[in-house]
Order: structure tokens, then C-alpha cells, then sequence
């Protein structure tokens, strides 16, 4: 068991004002068996009146809507999460058997998910699945640049590159070709200053983290803000907003820190 | 002027052809239309009009209902089983594969509980009536299913333009759809108003949501003018405030409703809506989530579903259906592909519908490999022979194929709209009867004797 | 714009009233048949006896050939439309030659009706969309404010009538009652055209109660009647 400090801070600026902006954010750590927060505070501005709900999957949903002008929308996180991921999670979903839009595998990805599992001589889905990561790892390097939050699993491993999404991404496209259910997690992790994404697969009882872009296994070491079926389902911001035609700019920074 | 009036004599009891120009001419004048397009351009057509009413008696018609009322509440039944405990598939009635795999399934409203727990407040289910007189179900529409508002008005100008085919008659006057919609909305209304929510003027069912808004008192509105607020839904005002908003009749399909939830290019969808309607603020009219019980695969299950639910056996009876996903259907359906009607079970509108008998050999076999490759793609059906009925053309008369689309609605009670769209094909060869597809509708008269 | 005669403010208010007569009588006639076609073929009694009147016809079909085209019958459409000509036609130079034509053309398609072969909405279709253009060509060629102003208080006041009368549903009482208060509040003041109040707080006081019209109507209709009976001059003495 850890206990670790966290803050996580988005800022979104706009080159021109927006009014009428919806949004939906999922930055609440997930209380779960195996995160348990100890402390929290969330700040958002402009000052907007916010609702929280909680989705199918488990995450809080923070909305709020800001009818008036406005050219930012700041929200930072911090607080103090126990964290022991020895500890079972069990709150599973059938939809986490099935590929997704973003999961869907080609005709490359399923040829490597053949000639990987063909090799494979692990039983256990744990151990499948970080035979599977090592393999990937092996395929793909981590690059920013080359993708962004729109590109699936078989464009990424087309490309042989991607950053945490798209290891995750693909990860979870072999596992689920393997009939491992498996589900995306968005979340902070040390040492890396942005958010992070990573696969958590389902050994029949109970939840297991791989942390593809890593190669190693979930420690203790990550907070889980968000989980879903891919990415789509845990983006930790979502908006719309009407205005003239707007670039945004968005600065995130995130400390995850023992204490 | 013609003045038929009860305990006159009785006149023909049909409407004639005569009758017929003008009822046209009137639905012309009403703005009667659905829009379509083609070649990229937005066309408003009239929807043609048969005079000749299908009629149908009261005995046959009660069994239609009971059949009806009870497939409707199994499949309310079913979708809250799905969103929630999941017995249906744990007991092994539906395979799982073919309730997750389905693109009508939306995990995102795993857990939601609709005011009053209805799901499908107004179903189209579309039958057909054999040659044998038997009633076959062909299709349950659970979405957004439309056409009400077609014989609603056709009635009214008919009654109009003809009131001798209704003098002293038993047929049930049909008229009542509105109120029976609003009270609907009403039941599940979670305080506020009524609105219906349209995606504009360029829709092909736009005339439908104007008329229905005019005769339910609900309001008309378009995303631009909704917003969600502390997990409310409102209307903003022309003065600049806001209205509640407690039921949405919305007539825009589930991916496209809220893009935070769903599909986030969405231009005609309402942010946050989900969250406002998981929170019990809104009663979403007809419940997001639906297509998992109204899936072309899915309806092969639904008689098992209702002697599971309801511990009844199905009064109505679903067309002989074969599953290619299950190893002795699918040996069957490659056997038989030639005479069998294939439908793509992600397809709607008529589209996607093959009829073996108009493929050639290569065809055929190309059909095959298909059916192999994604077996949970297709459902095949027997070829009813279903009962022709008469239309007029060019001031003959000539027999077509037709369809009935019956109107369930769901609120205290599970009722059966006593009229329905009769949907008919105007080509003498095809049995597609859909309005995109170039078809015409008849008014339906139900007896009440 | 110069005064207006009290013989012609006269006119211009029983036009008001005849055309919208025809008008309502019409439609409320239409929503009638629909009963008697496959409800209640004895329905038109009730319509009998909202006007006093006693069945005489024997049938709903003799019945409504008569409300609609018999001009000796004073609560017919026929009839109706004749007077609304006969005030017109002495109202040229108020309401122009043009609006005076519909009136006519309604007359004539009145006539077309009775020996159309159609059923009976459909051939009373176009004298409603003639009588529609009528009151387009009112709102839109007369100039003066005034003038416009009594004939549409002789439509409301006519409307309100008839919808007592007939028992409308209380909504559609209460919006007429305020459309009718709206017209009387653009009579300018010392016009000889002016409302008794008196029997305006007697329309208030029932119409705006809880229940409404419902079993007051008579009181209503005589309120309605005498709304613009000239009042009686109190001999107030100025020193």
C-alpha cells in the first residue's frame, strides 16, 4: 500500500470567446477497492455551477454548463490517495469482452495477434496478457507526434508508434481477440507529467493492470481518474461550445508523489 | 353538397375514386409530405394515398392486440433486464453474443432506470397478414418509429372528403392518437413541459413533428435552443429565461443525442442530455438504448421472451427466422438461399433486404461466403406469402403487397392505437413497402364490431 | 382620419359580427356533422336547444342544409352572409371595393356548395378561404385604426356569442374573452362608440371566475348583447 500526493491541472484557453459551453469532466479518482482517497479538492474557473453523476462505468462525471462569454476554462485536481492494488477489484462489465471502434483489429493486427498467441504457452490471462505487452513493446516505439486521440489500434500499430493510449489501444485489441475481457484506464502515474492510459484485463475474478507503453505491470504507483471500454469512454475532458471559429490551447501539467 | 349523416341511408360504404382526388388534393393542401434524398439534394414528395381503406374486423383486430400489448411489455421487460441483472442471459434464453455485439446495445445506459421503468413508450411494430389470414409479426421498431401521423390526418380529410364511408359506421374513429400521446408523455413526465425534439425542417419525418407538436400541445424545439444546466434540461425563451423541460419525445436516433456521451462530431445532439436523464430529470421519449430489443436478431428471441417473462405463450407469430449464427440455421439458410429473404440486421428502412430469388448464380455464391465470413450479421426469413390488397392506379383497380405498421403505446397502461399505417408497395414485383423506397399508405380502419 | 357617423359605426360593428357569424357557424356546424356521420346522429337537438329552438327537422341531414343554406332561416350561414352584405355594401368607402367583393365571392361559393356533389367540409372549403381573404384584405386595406378597430369588436363579441352559446371548452372562452378586451381597449375615449361598462364588469366577473360561463350563460349573453347599448346619461349638472 502507498500513499500517494497528487495534482493534475488543465488549463484551456481559447483565441476567441465561446459561449454556450457544455462540458463533462471524469477527474475524480475512482474509489475502489484498491484506491481509497484520503483527501480531494477540485477547482474549476470561471466559476461555473457543477453537477456530478456517476456513469455506467463506474467514473463521477463532473458537468457544467457556462452560457455566458468566456476565452478559458481551467479545472485542477489535488489530493491524497491510498493505493494498493493487491487488494481485488471486482466490478465487471460484459461490454468489456468486445472489440470497440477504436479496438477494432485489421488484417496486420490480427495476423499478429495469431503468431503471438501461437507462441504463447501461458494459460494464466495475466501472464498472457504481459506476454503480449513484452511482444508489442517489441513492435512499437514510444513516440509523441505520430497520432492523436482520434487514431485507432490498427492505425498506431501500422505505424509501429504511438504514445500510452495507443499501446493500451492495441493491448486491448489482442486481449480481447484472445476472449480476455479488458477495459482502458485514464489516469496519473509517477513520473510522467501529463495524464496517463493504460489496460486492465480481467483474469476471472478480478481486475489486473499492464502498462503497455511501459511493459511492465500496474503498481501501486497509479491512480485510476477514469475506466471504460477504450478511450472514448474516459476522456477527462469533453465539451462543446458555439463560437466564431476558435482554437483552443491546452496546457496540462500532473505530479503524482509518495508520501 | 352531399349531407350523409347516421340514420340516413346508407351509402357506399367505401371510398371512391372520385373521393380519392380529392383526398389527395387536400393532403397536398395540408403539407402532407415526407422528405427524401436523392442525388445529394434535400425533396419533399407527397406520400401517396390510397383511397381503399384495409379494414380490419374486431375479432381479428382484439387478437392483434392482446398479441401486441403482451410483445410489448416483454420487450420493456427485456430491456430493463438487459440494462440491469442481465437473467435473460444468465438463465441462457439469448445468447450474450447477441445482445452485446448489437449496435442498438449502448453499454453507456448500463444501470439507467427510465421514469417508470419504460423503455419503449411508443413502438411501431410492423406485421403482415398472410394468405392463410394468420398475423405475422415482421419487424419491432423500438427507436424512433414513425408514421402515426400519417393516417391520424388521412382519417381527418377522409372523413372530410367522404363522410358517406363513415355514416352510421363501426369503424373506430382514430383520432384519439394524440391524446393517447400525450398522456404518454404525461405518465413519464418528470415536471415540466412536453417537447419534441426535431432535427429541423430538413428531416424526412419533419411534417410528423410539427403535426404531432400541434396536437399534443408539446413544444417543437431544435438543439440550439436546449441546454442542460445542473443536470437539467431546458428551453432557453425568447425573453431570455429558461423553461423545465420533463419529457423529450426526441425524434433523433440515440448516437447523435448527446455528444458527450455518444458520438462527439454530433452538430443536432443536446450536451449532457445523458447526465440530465440519468439523474431522473427528464423522461427521454422513446429511452436511449432501445435498438438491443428491436435488433433484426434479436427478434428471433422475442417469443421465447415473452413466455420468460411473462410466462404466456405469444399470441402473435414471428415469420419463420433462421439464425446463420447457429451452425444448423446457417447449413439451412446456404441450403435454401435462393428462396429465402436475407435482411442485414445493421440495416433499416428496407435497405439491406435480399430476396435469394433475384440473385444469380454468381451472386449466390458470392452472398454465401458473406453469410459464412460474418454469420451475426444477417438473419434469413421465409417468404411469406402475405395477403395482396387492393389499391387504385390510373382509376384501376390492382392488387399490391402492404405491410400494417401497428402503434403501441406504452404509459399506465400498454395500449394498441386502434388504426395503424398500411404501408403498400406501388411496384407490383417488390414486397418493400417503405416510403424511401417509393411506397404509398392507406388509412386503416379497425371495427369496433 | 374625420368621424366616423354613429350610423356607421353601426355597420361597421354588425359586419363584424355577420361575417364572423358565418364563419363560426360554419365550423362549429363541421365539428356537429362529425358527431352525427358516426357518434350521435341525434347530436344537432343539442345544437337546437343552444338556441332555444326545438327539433322541427326530423333529421340532422334537413337540419343541416337549413343552418347552412336556407336564407329564411335566421340562424343559418345563408342568412348571415346576407347581412353581412347588406352592411357592407353601405360601407364601400370604409372597407373598399375589394373587401366587399369576398363578401360577394362567399355568397356565390355558398351557392356552388348547395348543388356540389362533394361532401359537405370539403365544398364549404372555399367559402372559408374566401372568408380568410376577407379578413386579410380588412386587416390590410382599411387605413384607419378606428374603423378596423369596431368592425373586429363586432368578430369578437360575435365569437365570444357563439362559443357561450355552443359551450366551447373554457380556454377557448377565456382567449376570446381577452381578445375581445384587447379590441376594447383601443376604443379611444369620447367616440360615441364606447362600451357600457357596467355590463363589461358583469362579462369579468363571470368569465374570470373559477367555474366560468357554466350555467351562467344566459347572464352572459344579455351582458354580451347590451355591451354596446348607448349608456343612460346620469343629467350630471356642470355649475
Amino acid at each position: 500500500m502507498k500513499r500517494l500526493k497528487f495534482s493534475f491541472s488543465t488549463k484551456l484557453t481559447f483565441d476567441n470567446y465561446v459561449h454556450d459551453h457544455s462540458f463533462a469532466l471524469r477527474f475524480t479518482p475512482i474509489e475502489s477497492p484498491a484506491q481509497h482517497l484520503s483527501a480531494f479538492e477540485a477547482d474549476i474557473s470561471p466559476f461555473v455551477s457543477v453537477k456530478n453523476t456517476s456513469d455506467a462505468f463506474g467514473n463521477t462525471v463532473t458537468c457544467g454548463f457556462i452560457r455566458k462569454e468566456h476565452r478559458f476554462l481551467d479545472f485542477e485536481i489535488a489530493g491524497i490517495a491510498q493505493v494498493d492494488c493487491t487488494v481485488p477489484k471486482t466490478d465487471f462489465m460484459p461490454c468489456y469482452r468486445y472489440q470497440t471502434a477504436y479496438t477494432k483489429p485489421d488484417a496486420a493486427l490480427r495476423e499478429f495477434y495469431r503468431f503471438t498467441a501461437e507462441d504463447c504457452t501461458f494459460t494464466d490471462p495475466f501472464e498472457r496478457g504481459m506476454y503480449f505487452s513484452d511482444k508489442l513493446s517489441g513492435h512499437m516505439r514510444y513516440e509523441k507526434g505520430v497520432t492523436n486521440t482520434k487514431t485507432t489500434a490498427a492505425e498506431s500499430f501500422a505505424l509501429k508508434a504511438g504514445v500510452c493510449q495507443d499501446h493500451a489501444h492495441i493491448l486491448l485489441s489482442l486481449l480481447r481477440m484472445d476472449n480476455i475481457p479488458c477495459r482502458y484506464a485514464a489516469g496519473l502515474a509517477c513520473c510522467d507529467g501529463e495524464t496517463h492510459g493504460w489496460t486492465e484485463l480481467w483474469d476471472g475474478t478480478r481486475w489486473r493492470g499492464i502498462d503497455p507503453a511501459n511493459n511492465c505491470p500496474v503498481t501501486d504507483d497509479y491512480i485510476v481518474l477514469s475506466q471504460g471500454r477504450d478511450f472514448s469512454d474516459c476522456a477527462i475532458d469533453r465539451g462543446v461550445m458555439f463560437g466564431q471559429y476558435t482554437n483552443q490551447l491546452q496546457l496540462i501539467t500532473s505530479s503524482v508523489m509518495q508520501i | 353538397m352531399t349531407i350523409a349523416a347516421a340514420g340516413s341511408k346508407r351509402s357506399e360504404p367505401v371510398v371512391t375514386v372520385a373521393d380519392a382526388g380529392e383526398i389527395n388534393d387536400l393532403l397536398r393542401r395540408y403539407g402532407v409530405k415526407f422528405g427524401i434524398y436523392k442525388n445529394g439534394q434535400f425533396k419533399e414528395q407527397l406520400f401517396p394515398f390510397d383511397p381503399i381503406p384495409r379494414i380490419i374486423g374486431a375479432e381479428d383486430f382484439s387478437r392483434i392486440e392482446r398479441g401486441l400489448i403482451q410483445r410489448v411489455r416483454a420487450l420493456n421487460k427485456f430491456l430493463f433486464d438487459i440494462y440491469h441483472e442481465k437473467n435473460i442471459i444468465s438463465d441462457g434464453i439469448v445468447p450474450e453474443d447477441f445482445v452485446y455485439i448489437s449496435s442498438g446495445y449502448l453499454p453507456q445506459c448500463e444501470g439507467i432506470s427510465p421514469p417508470n421503468g419504460i423503455y419503449s413508450h411508443i413502438s411501431g411494430i410492423d406485421l403482415v397478414q398472410g394468405k392463410d389470414g394468420e398475423w405475422y409479426i415482421l419487424e419491432d421498431n423500438l427507436r424512433i418509429p414513425s408514421g402515426a401521423s400519417y393516417p391520424l390526418i388521412a382519417r381527418e380529410l377522409t372523413r372530410a372528403a367522404s363522410p358517406g364511408a363513415f355514416t352510421g359506421s363501426d369503424i373506430i374513429d382514430n383520432r384519439d392518437y394524440a391524446a393517447l400521446l400525450r398522456e404518454t408523455m404525461d405518465y413519464v413526465n418528470c415536471g415540466g413541459i412536453n417537447a419534441i425534439l426535431t432535427p429541423g425542417r430538413y428531416n424526412a419525418a419533419y411534417f410528423e413533428h410539427s403535426y404531432l407538436a400541434e396536437l399534443t400541445g408539446a413544444a417543437l424545439v431544435q438543439n440550439d435552443e436546449l441546454f442542460v444546466e445542473d443536470n437539467i434540461l431546458y428551453q432557453k425563451t425568447y425573453s431570455g429565461d429558461k423553461t423545465k423541460i420533463g419529457a423529450l419525445y426526441r425524434r433523433i436516433s440515440d448516437e447523435y443525442l448527446d455528444p458527450l456521451t455518444f458520438e462527439p462530431s454530433s452538430l443536432i445532439g443536446i450536451p449532457n442530455l445523458m447526465e440530465a436523464y440519468r439523474s431522473g430529470n427528464v423522461a427521454v421519449i422513446n429511452a436511449p438504448g432501445n435498438g438491443a430489443a428491436d435488433d433484426k436478431g434479436i427478434y428471433y428471441f422475442v417469443p421465447k421472451m415473452i413466455s420468460y417473462y411473462l410466462s404466456e405463450e405469444p399470441v402473435l407469430k414471428n415469420a419463420p427466422t433462421y439464425l446463420p449464427y447457429y451452425e444448423q440455421d446457417r447449413e439451412y439458410v446456404l441450403d435454401n438461399l435462393s428462396r429465402l429473404v436475407i435482411k442485414d440486421v445493421a440495416e433499416a428502412g428496407g435497405y439491406g433486404v435480399v430476396f435469394g430469388r433475384d440473385l444469380d448464380a454468381s451472386a449466390l455464391a458470392a452472398f454465401r461466403d458473406t453469410i459464412i465470413k460474418e454469420p451475426r450479421r444477417f438473419i434469413a426469413q421465409e417468404v411469406i406469402d402475405f395477403m395482396d390488397l387492393p389499391i387504385i392506379e390510373n382509376g384501376n383497380e390492382v392488387m399490391r403487397k402492404a405491410d400494417l405498421r401497428a402503434f403501441v403505446l406504452s404509459g399506465k397502461t400498454t395500449r394498441v392505437w386502434a388504426s395503424g399505417l398500411t404501408r403498400f408497395s406501388r411496384d407490383p414485383d417488390s414486397f418493400v413497402v417503405n416510403s424511401s423506397q417509393g411506397g404509398g399508405f392507406k388509412d386503416t380502419w379497425v371495427l369496433s364490431r | 382620419m374625420g368621424t366616423i357617423s354613429i350610423e356607421h359605426g353601426d355597420r361597421l360593428f354588425w359586419l363584424g359580427r355577420y361575417a364572423e357569424r358565418v364563419f363560426t357557424t360554419i365550423k362549429s356546424l363541421e365539428r356537429l356533422y362529425d358527431k352525427l356521420i358516426d357518434k350521435d346522429p341525434q347530436h344537432y337537438i343539442k345544437y337546437l336547444e343552444c338556441f332555444g329552438l326545438t327539433d322541427t327537422f326530423g333529421s340532422g341531414e334537413s337540419f343541416l342544409h337549413s343552418f347552412i343554406f336556407d336564407k329564411d332561416n335566421c340562424c343559418s350561414v345563408s342568412y348571415s352572409l346576407e347581412r353581412a352584405y347588406d352592411n357592407g355594401i353601405l360601407l364601400r368607402e370604409e372597407i373598399t371595393s375589394e373587401a366587399l367583393a369576398y363578401i360577394q365571392l362567399a355568397m356565390d361559393s355558398l351557392e356552388k356548395a348547395d348543388l356540389s356533389e362533394k361532401g359537405l367540409v370539403v365544398s364549404l372549403l372555399p367559402v372559408e378561404d374566401i372568408l380568410y381573404s376577407f379578413w386579410g384584405c380588412i386587416y390590410d386595406a382599411v387605413y384607419d385604426e378606428e374603423i378596423k378597430n369596431i368592425i373586429l369588436c363586432g368578430k369578437s363579441v360575435e365569437r365570444l356569442e357563439l362559443y357561450v352559446r355552443l359551450r366551447y371548452r373554457k380556454e377557448l372562452i377565456d382567449r376570446e374573452f381577452v381578445r375581445l378586451c384587447r379590441n376594447l381597449s383601443h376604443i379611444p375615449k369620447n367616440t360615441p362608440y364606447r362600451y357600457n361598462t357596467a355590463q363589461l364588469s358583469v362579462l369579468v366577473e363571470i368569465i374570470q371566475s373559477k367555474k366560468g360561463c357554466r350555467g351562467r350563460e344566459s347572464e352572459v349573453l344579455t351582458a354580451l348583447g347590451r355591451l354596446f347599448e348607448p349608456v343612460k346619461q346620469t343629467g350630471r349638472v356642470i355649475l
